[in-house]
């Protein structure tokens, strides 16, 4: 399981270096559905089946469809995207700094050495009530025996429709309001201007 | 399941992710890149997100994600409306030719 987080982890890092360096769009459209489903293994590693079937219904499946439509219905141009990036120096500073900050990420990551004490459940110093035991597959703030029983998706359910009741009706608003406004941003003028 | 020497790894998988995204908005001249660009940030940070909340032995990490994902779809419908209204317009698809909203 382990090996496998790692050898998923690196496929995500590889396909979402996919998504910024394809020279067409639908490469990085294909390229962002691989990060996403090897997020979803990750998920699924992590005991988030009920995110991983999310992820991939919604985004690789729904979110990317309608990418690869509006690329397929736009067909914006060809090739020519990578070229002229290279002319516009600020941009390209800017670039330089997004990579020197993955560098900083990952160096203060590896120097962090981030330690964890599984008797005193310590975490850097900073003591976690209820860690989890990496051995155990169903360790949350609900009993194995509550896991066990219900399932993640029912404990996540419970979860969302309890103590973030008013954040996931809030979601449903959201939701209608970007219904409605990507039915008025792309119909059609009635009168030609 | 997963050792917990995997943890800080899945952290770093998330942080670089983030970057990237972060560096394709930059450079990446092309809307839709931009969006891809946008939507793989919010992936990491939900990795981000799932990890701590495996670790920290919450449920609220996941309820955090499954937000971040509804905001993600609105946030895709809303943009990809826009792409297509400023492609029918008539105007270059370029994020540094695209400076002002009126046609």
């Amino acid at each position: 399981m382990t090996i496998l987080a790692y050898i998923v982890g690196g496929l995500a890092v590889l396909s979402g270096f996919g998504v910024i360096a394809s020279s067409r769009t639908i490469y990085s459209a294909l390229s962002l559905v691989a990060n996403m489903i090897c997020l979803a293994v990750l998920f699924l590693l992590l005991n988030a089946q009920f995110l991983a079937a999310v992820q991939v219904i919604i985004y690789a499946g729904a979110v990317m469809v309608l990418f690869v439509f509006i690329i397929a219905l736009l067909s914006p141009g060809t090739g020519t995207d990578l070229e002229t990036q290279v002319r516009s120096t600020p941009r390209f500073a800017l670039g330089i700094v997004a990579v020197a900050y993955i560098g900083v990420q990952v160096a203060s990551l590896a120097t962090n050495n981030i330690t964890y004490n599984r008797d005193t459940h310590e975490l850097r110093g900073v003591s976690v009530s209820r860690a989890a035991d990496p051995r155990d597959t169903h360790s949350f703030s609900f009993t194995v025996d509550d896991v066990n029983q219900h399932g993640n998706v029912q404990t996540v359910g419970g979860e969302l429709f309890t103590t973030f009741l008013l954040p996931f009706e809030i979601t449903s608003l959201l939701l209608f309001v970007a219904a409605v406004g990507a039915v008025y941003l792309t119909r059609r003028p009635e009168t030609p201007r | 399941m997963l050792d917990i020497e995997v943890f800080p790894v899945l952290l770093t998988v998330s942080a670089v992710l983030f970057a990237l995204g972060a560096l394709g908005v930059l450079v990446r001249h092309n809307p839709l890149v931009v969006f891809m660009s946008i939507e793989l940030m919010l992936n990491a940070v939900n990795l981000a997100f799932i990890t701590f909340g495996r670790f920290l032995n919450s449920e609220d990490g996941q309820v955090f994600a499954f937000m971040v994902i509804v905001v993600a779809a609105a946030e895709v419908v809303v943009g990809l409306a826009l792409i297509t209204q400023v492609y029918r317009s008539g105007r270059e698809l370029d994020v540094d030719e695209l400076n002002e909203m009126r046609e």
